[in-house]
Parts: C-alpha cells; sequence; structure tokens
C-alpha cells in the first residue's frame, strides 16, 4: 500500500514530466522539421522577387502603383522547449531551443507578406520591417506566454519597368 | 545597383546545438548543482541543531500542537494508556531532556509521528492495526528514539529549508522539480535514521519487558500486506521496507542476546 503510493508519487513526480519530455520532443521536431521543409520549398519558388529592408524606394525602380503587404504568423513553444528553456533560465546563456522557432515565425512571416505581394501582382517589396508581440496567457496571473506573434510588412510595388 | 537574389542563410541565428544536447547538458548539470545543495543543507541543518539544544526546544514547544491535527476525544482510554505506556518507557531513558506528551490523531492511516517539543502523534489507525502492548511499545520506542537523535528537527527543518530554498532561487515550473531531487537525496539519510530509531525502539521494549517478542510483529504484518514487487521503492522511500526492518530487528536481538520470547502484555482497553 505505501510502496504503491509512492510509485505512483514518484510516476507523477518525475515520469510523467520526463514522459512528456520525450513525447513533446518527438512532435516538437517532426513538426519543425517538416515547417523548415515547406519553407525552403516555398522560398525556392520565390527566388529572384526582390524583398529589400531600404526605406526609399531605390532610384531605378519605376513604380506605377503601391501598396502595404503583411504577413504575420502566431508561433506556440512545445513542452520540452518551454522546460529546457527554464532550465537554462538558472544559469544563463544563449536559449538555444527558442532559436530555431524564432527562425521559423521569422521566415514563414516575410514568406506570407511576400506570397501576398505577387499573388496581388506587385513586383517587389521594399521598407521591410518586422515586429514581434509575445501573447500573454490569461493562466497563472498572465504570466505565461501562450506563443509570439510576428509580423512583417512593406511596400509593395508594380514596377512599369522591371529593373531595366 | 543590381538586384541579385540571394538564397537564406540557415547557419546565422540558429545554434548548430542538437536540443537533446543542449537538454542533457542541462539536466545533468543541473541535477548535479541540485544534489550538493541537498546535500550543503544537510550540514546546514546539522550545524542549527548544534545551536539548539534539545532543553531549549523542549523549552519552545512546551505547549505546541500542529494547527491542522485533529485528535480524539480526551477522556478516550487508548490516549490515557498509550501516554502512561510512554511515561513507563521514558524510565529507562536516563534523564530526558523532553516532557513526553501524546496525542491521537483521529486519522485511520497506521501511522506514529515524532513532533518538536516532545510530542508524539499516534494515530488511531495504528492503534487499531496493534494487538499487543508490546507492539504498540515498540513504535513509541521508535519514536523515542526519533527524539533522542533529534531526527524530528532534522525532518522538519529539511523539508522547511528546502522549500524556501527552491522557492527563492528558481520560481516557477522549475522548482518542483528541483525539490523533488534533493528531497529523493535526503532520503536516504531518512532510512538511516529510522533504522538507528528502530534500534533504540527494541532497546526499550528489552528493558521494559525483559524479551522483545512481538515487537516486530506490526511490521510483519505490513510486509505480509505489501504486495508490490517495485524493485526502486526501496531506494526512494522515506522508511526501510517492513521485511527488511523485520530482519534487522531480529539480527539485533540475536547480537544483543535479548530473547525473542516472553509472555505478551495484552492491550488495556
Amino acid at each position: 500500500m505505501d510502496a504503491t503510493f509512492e510509485t505512483l508519487n514518484l510516476f507523477i513526480n518525475f515520469g510523467l514530466p520526463l514522459l512528456l519530455l520525450v513525447v513533446t520532443y518527438f512532435i516538437g521536431s517532426f513538426i519543425e522539421s517538416r515547417h523548415f521543409q515547406n519553407i525552403r520549398a516555398r522560398e525556392e519558388l520565390l527566388h529572384g522577387f526582390p524583398v529589400v529592408s531600404f526605406d526609399t524606394m531605390p532610384a531605378d525602380w519605376n513604380a506605377s502603383s503601391a501598396t502595404m503587404v503583411t504577413g504575420s504568423i502566431v508561433i506556440s513553444l512545445d513542452y520540452f522547449k518551454r522546460v529546457i528553456a527554464g532550465l537554462r533560465g538558472l544559469v544563463g546563456g544563449r536559449i538555444k531551443t527558442y532559436e530555431p522557432l524564432l527562425e521559423r515565425a521569422r521566415r514563414e512571416a516575410l514568406l506570407r507578406m511576400s506570397e501576398s505581394a505577387r499573388e496581388q501582382g506587385y513586383d517587389a517589396v521594399f521598407n521591410v520591417r518586422l515586429e514581434t508581440s509575445r501573447l500573454a496567457n490569461a493562466g497563472r496571473d498572465g504570466k505565461g506566454t501562450a506563443g509570439v506573434e510576428m509580423l512583417a510588412f512593406g511596400t509593395a510595388v508594380k514596377l512599369a519597368s522591371r529593373f531595366a | 545597383m543590381r538586384y541579385v537574389p540571394k538564397r537564406a542563410r540557415e547557419d546565422v541565428n540558429v545554434s548548430d546545438v542538437h536540443p537533446l544536447a543542449e537538454a542533457g547538458t542541462l539536466i545533468v548539470g543541473l541535477t548535479a548543482i541540485f544534489l550538493l545543495i541537498a546535500l550543503a543543507l544537510v550540514f546546514l541543518i546539522e550545524i542549527a541543531l548544534y545551536f539548539v539544544p534539545a532543553e531549549r526546544e523542549a523549552k519552545l514547544f512546551e505547549d505546541w500542537l500542529p494547527e491542522d491535527l485533529v485528535t480524539i476525544a480526551p477522556s478516550d482510554d487508548r490516549l490515557y494508556e498509550a501516554q502512561s505506556l510512554v511515561d513507563r518507557l521514558v524510565s529507562h531513558w536516563a534523564d530526558p531532556p523532553y516532557n513526553f506528551r501524546v496525542e491521537v490523531g483521529a486519522s485511520d492511516d497506521a501511522n506514529a509521528m515524532a513532533l518538536p517539543g516532545g510530542l508524539i502523534v499516534v494515530t488511531q489507525g495504528l492503534l487499531d492495526d496493534v494487538s499487543s502492548e508490546n507492539e504498540l511499545a515498540f513504535v513509541l520506542g521508535h519514536e523515542l528514539g526519533h527524539f533522542k537523535n533529534r531526527d524530528h528537527l532534522r525532518a522538519l527543518g529539511r523539508g522547511l529549508v528546502l522549500t524556501l530554498f527552491f522557492a527563492a532561487v528558481t520560481g516557477g515550473d522549475v522548482s518542483g522539480i528541483g525539490i523533488n531531487v534533493a528531497d529523493v537525496t535526503l532520503r536516504s539519510f531518512s532510512r538511516k535514521q529510522e533504522s538507528n530509531a528502530d534500534e533504540f525502539g527494541l532497546a526499550v521494549v528489552y528493558a521494559e519487558y525483559g524479551h522483545v517478542n512481538e515487537a516486530s510483529r506490526l511490521f510483519q504484518k505490513w510486509d505480509d500486506e505489501d504486495q508490490s514487487g517495485f524493485i526502486a521503492g526501496g531506494y526512494l522511500s522515506t522508511h526501510p521496507r517492513a521485511g527488511d526492518r523485520v530482519a534487522q530487528l531480529r539480527e539485533l536481538a540475536a547480537r544483543q542476546g535479548w530473547p525473542v520470547e516472553g509472555d505478551v502484555t495484552p492491550l488495556r482497553w
């Protein structure tokens, strides 16, 4: 009876978090690698479509019309990333598990923006900016993080003559 | 200026470290640190115990009762008999610094506790489980052993210090894991304490009755009921396994030449 309780206690304290860690690691890295594949494929399709961060239009671009285009993604941490980052928070240093997550977010946001510009028939985007904001979680006094939003925006232009 | 399209580079913003390597380093490293902290705390408590002698502790907790303790009626025979049994057993302890008080908790789980200031709490469930005075005398003697070695303060102090430390330093999700790691480490100390208390308890029983018959019967009974075959249980538990304790007690009695046969005193309620 005592030993059964002890075993259960042990499972809840160590086994469950560990199991969750392993499961979320595999699910998380599967989703991540699939997302990266998808990003690379779409980037390849957009290869050659000019997306630049100049805040004024380059002088040799001859624009006939312009509009603002945006691309945004909301992306969430998985349990594995969060726990490892929490441990990292005790001793400091680069939070390596967050780096690929934010990399995905940046590239996906830029892709969505560029794809939207191309779908609308624009030829290039300039003055591209990236913004990010944290989405607070209602649980735990609003202190938890539900995820981050990455927003890319810029000015898309139709060019009368393409890079003459 | 000519626009030259380039492909995104993937090696700039993402560290070239496998997430599992990162996880492994952190988990192993921090576990080692938590273990060291737990050991440091054990020494800290030992120092604190040195500065609070038993006499001062007894004075400090003279009339103290845990707030959440639910006791049976004060007029109950069992309370009176348990108290007078403790008084008789204590007479074999030369010059005890405590004035021992017994309370009977109204819980049905069999348990006994040594609390600060010489307070012994036995549960109703335990009193229902014992079938002779000798059995009960051993349980009470075991608790007296905790007072003799001052384990009751160690257990209390460790729990308190660990919780405070991890809550203060880490906070959030990780403190729970830290406490658990440190707690499990301390259990090996705890098991050693239980064995020492068992030895003291058996010595007291022998001094009172002239034999140790039935002293370990309660553990024997629990061991027979314990059907779980979980291997790690022994390492992770706060108490030694009931079966191991029975064997240890038998060995001790043989070593000391204490007779294991003798007349058993019935319960008086």
